[in-house]
């Protein structure tokens, strides 16, 4: 009796103790964005600095929204940031997807020398490119100063390629060789039979690029010059310099732009843990 | 033709798929084509080119001028590279604090406590938000002005605020920070769906041999999570070697006091892109890609063969 009353006191000092280490990393996690959230609401005549510092504004106000609406399109950030992050997912995972096919399930001269070539370039830092891109993208593409010149460059991840591959390899070949008995045409059978076994990799593939691409910043402020064509990071950064020493109206601005983002998150969070679980397999 | 396929031997004596079914031997290069031509025009043109830039005095604008190896002789003496170079080095102790912490919070939250998917979204937030704005936050939050002053000076810890970001020695420690606070939860999910897959019976195992709860996750749960350790000792290692965002706004795009805060990528971004110096911009990249091949040879090494025992 008295060992089982003792475990149970045990057991519930220890659940508190985790619930207290639970609440105060989710503070550290969340605290910044959410000062910056309270200072976006913060009336001019409600400090910024204090001692002891104010938390919660006293003239809550949504001026700095309007101001940072007024200065710059945020509207445009927006639609060219969903733009090319859309454009950027559906097709990356369409090209992974039809370049791990041959590379899981056929047999084929330089195969294993594609696949090496593919995996080096894993390694390549992308700035190490942005140069002659950007020569490219001037001379050659025509396409500066676009959200084009943030789609074509994107599109080709080795990372993704090998997500796909490891999850056709995990499709039984019969499947394949029954459908090939059937009729089908290759493209048939990775369309109709294999693509439909994968989506849960497809989706990772998926949630995976829109959030790179949803936050790629230093090549995107190379190349986007005029403030209707920036996507939203771009924005942001010039947000900042714009407002310098205004941090109510940078704090509106950072705002405007995470809270969508996490929005989502919440919305396919499922899918995403379960994504990027799946793309560590032991 | 079918059947003709199905008689060639895969390696391990299974059948092999077959060709395609028509015979065609450019089916699998139709397949690979896309991704290879794209791979071609913005990773593989792109690499050759920089090694002939970096060889060469070029602005961008007019034509590249060979210069021989003048662009390599000036960064072995220009000392704000070496700084961004060691920076960069330094940059890699990120990944060590982010597995231990990580794998520590996904243990933490690998057990059944009410409300604890609410937790781990959380945890996910700063991975979401994208660089730039946590970094403005940041930066607001290290302010002279900022929370982080308000907070230390109510409980008496500094008599005056410190503008953070305007001391050299401070830049590199608050982004690795940022990186690290950043990083955990992110990382933390990778580790827990590794912990989830460890069974249960080891852990009563261990238990029954009288190891206390540190001694069951030491030699439990850190050799099961060997994989996820690999992929994240790579992913994250590489990261810290490229950064740049994180240096770009918390130093408003100057890199910090004497250029304290200033790492290869982001020197090579300033003598490309600002100073116009494309060419020895090039050499500074070929130092990167150096570098990156140098600390990925290990990784890669151990990451293709987990690749191919899957």
């Amino acid at each position: 009796m008295a060992v089982v009353t003792r475990r149970r006191v045990r057991s519930s000092l220890s659940v508190t103790f985790w619930y207290a280490v639970l609440v105060l990393m989710a503070a550290i996690t969340v605290f910044p964005l959410l000062w910056i959230v309270l200072t976006s609401l913060k009336g001019p005549e409600d400090p910024i600095f204090s001692v002891p510092p104010q938390f919660l504004p006293g003239h809550p106000t949504l001026a700095n929204y309007g101001k940072v609406l007024d200065t710059l399109p945020i509207g445009s950030f927006f639609i060219n940031s969903i733009l090319v992050s859309i454009c950027v997912t559906a097709l990356s995972a369409l090209v992974s997807a039809l370049a791990a096919y041959p590379l899981a399930k056929m047999r084929f001269r330089g195969r294993e020398a594609i696949f090496y070539l593919l995996l080096a370039t894993l390694i390549v830092p992308v700035q190490l490119t942005y140069i002659p891109s950007f020569v490219l993208a001037v001379n050659v593409f025509h396409y500066y100063d676009t959200i084009l010149a943030l789609v074509f460059p994107s599109l080709a991840s080795a990372f993704n390629i090998f997500l796909m591959r490891q999850a056709f390899k995990g499709v039984p070949n019969e499947l394949i060789d029954a459908a090939r008995i059937d009729g089908a045409s290759e493209l048939r059978i990775w369309w109709s039979v294999l693509l439909p076994i994968v989506r849960p990799s497809l989706a990772a593939v998926a949630i995976f690029t829109f959030v790179i691409s949803w936050n790629d910043f230093l090549w995107p402020s190379l190349m986007l010059h005029t403030r209707e064509n920036m996507t939203l990071p771009v924005g942001l950064a010039a947000l900042q310099g714009l407002f310098s020493s205004d941090f109510r109206s940078i704090a509106a601005g950072v705002a405007m732009t995470v809270i969508p983002i996490l929005v989502f998150f919440v919305a396919a969070q499922r899918y995403f843990i379960r994504g990027l679980a799946g793309a560590v397999k032991g | 033709m079918v059947a003709l396929g199905r008689l060639l031997p895969g390696r391990r004596g299974r059948l092999a798929p077959t060709e395609a079914r028509h015979g065609s031997r450019l089916t699998p290069y139709l397949f690979l084509a896309p991704a290879l031509i794209l791979v071609a025009i913005f990773v593989f043109y792109p690499i050759a080119s920089v090694i002939y830039y970096s060889f060469t005095d070029y602005d961008i604008i007019t034509p590249a001028e060979w210069t021989g190896l003048d662009n390599y002789a000036r960064l072995l003496g220009d000392p704000t590279f070496w700084k961004a170079l060691t920076n960069s080095i330094i940059y890699l102790i990120a990944t060590p604090i982010l597995i231990v912490l990580s794998i520590t919070l996904a243990i933490v939250v690998n057990r059944q406590l009410r409300g604890i998917h609410i937790f781990r979204a959380l945890y996910y937030v700063p991975a979401v938000s994208g660089s730039i704005a946590i970094g403005i936050s940041w930066r607001w939050l290290f302010d002279r002005n900022g929370f982080i002053n308000s907070l230390l000076v109510s409980i008496g810890i500094l008599k005056e605020p410190v503008a953070w970001l305007a001391e050299p020695d401070f830049i590199l420690p608050i982004a690795i920070m940022l990186t690290v606070w950043a990083g955990i939860g992110y990382y933390a999910v990778i580790f827990l769906a590794g912990l989830q897959n460890v069974p249960e019976e080891l852990y009563d195992a261990a238990e029954i041999d009288g190891a206390n709860s540190f001694q069951k996750h030491w030699h439990v749960s850190l050799p099961a999570l060997r994989p996820q350790i690999v992929f994240v000792a790579v992913i994250s290692s590489l990261a810290a070697l490229k950064v740049f965002d994180e240096i770009y706004v918390l130093t408003n795009r100057t890199g910090g006091i004497l250029d304290a805060g200033v790492t290869v990528v982001f020197y090579l971004w300033r003598q490309a892109f600002v100073l116009s110096n494309a060419g020895y911009a090039s050499a500074i990249a070929i130092a990167l890609l150096v570098v990156t091949l140098a600390f990925s040879i290990v990784y890669v090494r151990t990451l293709e063969r987990r690749l191919e025992t899957d």
